[in-house]
C-alpha cells in the first residue's frame, strides 16, 4: 500500500515536472524560434550570441560547452587507465632512432608542425580546427620525437611530468573558465561576452579561444601519455 | 590566352606523365627496392611540378607562395620516408636482394 503511493507520487512528480520543462520551453520568449528546428536557431543567431565564425566550435565550446567538458572527462579517464594497467614507472626506453637523414629532416620540418599545431588550436573559432584538432598534432610531435630520435631523447625533452601539468593545466583552464562564468554571466560555462572584440579577428568570441587553448594542451599531452605508456622495450636498438 | 596559363599547363602535364610513368614502375620492377623507387617519383617530381603550375596558374603573391611552400613540404618530406622506409626495410630483413651479387649497403651501414 505504502509503496504503490511512493510509485503514484513518483510518477506524479515526474509528470508534473515533464511538463513544467515542456511548457516552459514553449514559453520562455527568448526560445521562442526552438520549435521550429534548433539548428535553425543556431544558424541564425550563433554568431550573434557568441561571435564565433565557425559555427561547429561556436556549439561545441558555448552552446554545448559542458558536453565538451564531459568529452575532455574521458580522455582524462583514458588516459589514467592506460597509466595504470601500462605503468613502467615513467623511465626512459633508449633506442637509437632512425638514421642520420631522418633525424636531420625532420630537425628542419618538427618547428614547422609545432607552428601548424599553434595555428590551428589558436584559430578555432574562425576556421576549421580547433583544440582538438591541434592538440593531435601537438602529439604527434612527441610522437616524432620517440620514433625518430628514440625515445629517451622524448623523455629528455617533454619529461612525463610535464606533460602531465600540461595536461592538468589545460583541464583548470577549462574548469576555472566555467567558474568565471558564474560570476561574470550567470551560468556556469556561460561565454563571457566582455572579452570579445570584433567579430572575425583573432581576439573575439569571449571565452572560447581560451577554451580552445585549454582543450589543445589537454589532448595533446594527453595523447602523448598514451603513446608514451604503450611503446615497449621491444624496440630493436639499431634500425 | 595569356603566356603563365600556358606554362601552367605546361608544368602540370608534365607532372601527370611522370605520375604515369610511376604507376608503371609500381608495375613492372621486379622486386622491393625498385618500386620503392619508382613510387618516390609520384611526390617528388609530380607534385612539385603540380604545385609550380598552379602556383603560376593563380598569380598572387600569397597564394602562390602558400603553394609553393606546399611543394617546398613535399620535396622535404617524401625522399626522407622513401630513405626510412628502404632502410627499414633492408635491415629488418623485410626484403634482402638474395640474387643480387654485389651489396654495397651492407658495407655502408657500420659507418652511420
Amino acid at each position: 500500500m505504502k509503496k504503490k503511493l511512493t510509485h503514484i507520487a513518483v510518477i506524479t512528480i515526474l509528470a508534473v515536472s515533464g511538463a513544467a520543462v515542456f511548457f516552459n520551453l514553449k514559453v520562455m520568449s527568448l526560445y521562442k524560434d526552438i520549435p521550429r528546428g534548433i539548428s535553425r536557431y543556431f544558424i541564425s543567431f550563433g554568431l550573434q550570441d557568441t561571435g564565433s565564425l565557425n559555427l561547429v566550435t561556436a556549439i561545441l565550446y558555448d552552446y554545448r560547452a559542458f558536453d565538451s567538458l564531459g568529452e575532455s572527462t574521458v580522455i582524462f579517464g583514458a588516459v589514467s587507465g592506460i597509466v595504470l594497467i601500462l605503468s613502467r614507472k615513467m623511465l626512459p626506453v633508449s633506442s637509437h632512432g632512425l638514421s642520420f637523414i631522418v633525424k636531420r629532416t625532420l630537425g628542419i620540418m618538427t618547428p614547422f608542425i609545432a607552428l601548424f599545431s599553434i595555428y590551428v588550436i589558436t584559430h578555432g573559432h574562425l576556421s576549421p580546427g580547433g583544440g582538438f584538432q591541434g592538440g593531435v598534432i601537438l602529439a604527434a610531435i612527441s610522437i616524432i620525437f620517440s620514433i625518430v630520435y628514440g625515445s629517451a631523447f622524448d623523455y629528455k625533452r617533454y619529461s612525463p611530468q610535464m606533460k602531465t601539468t600540461m595536461e592538468t593545466t589545460g583541464a583548470l583552464m577549462f574548469i576555472s573558465i566555467g567558474v568565471l562564468g558564474i560570476f561574470f554571466e550567470g551560468f556556469f560555462l556561460d561565454n563571457l561576452n566582455f572579452l570579445g572584440g570584433k567579430a572575425g579577428t583573432l581576439i573575439s568570441a569571449g571565452s572560447i579561444p581560451i577554451i580552445n587553448i585549454g582543450i589543445g594542451l589537454k589532448v595533446g599531452a594527453g595523447l602523448a601519455i598514451i603513446f608514451y605508456s604503450m611503446i615497449q622495450k621491444t624496440f630493436r636498438e639499431e634500425l | 590566352m595569356k603566356i603563365n596559363i600556358i606554362i601552367a599547363y605546361f608544368l602540370m602535364s608534365t607532372g601527370a606523365i611522370f605520375a604515369v610513368i610511376t604507376v608503371l614502375g609500381l608495375l613492372r620492377f621486379p622486386d622491393v627496392y625498385t618500386r620503392i623507387h619508382a613510387g618516390a617519383v609520384v611526390l617528388t617530381i609530380s607534385a612539385v611540378l603540380v604545385t609550380l603550375g598552379t602556383a603560376i596558374y593563380v598569380w598572387e603573391f600569397f597564394l602562390s607562395m602558400k603553394v609553393l611552400l606546399i611543394g617546398a613540404f613535399f620535396l622535404f618530406s617524401n625522399p626522407m620516408a622513401t630513405h626510412a622506409i628502404a632502410r627499414a626495410s633492408y635491415s629488418r630483413e623485410i626484403a634482402l636482394p638474395n640474387e643480387y651479387k654485389i651489396d654495397e649497403y651492407f658495407s655502408y651501414l657500420g659507418r652511420d
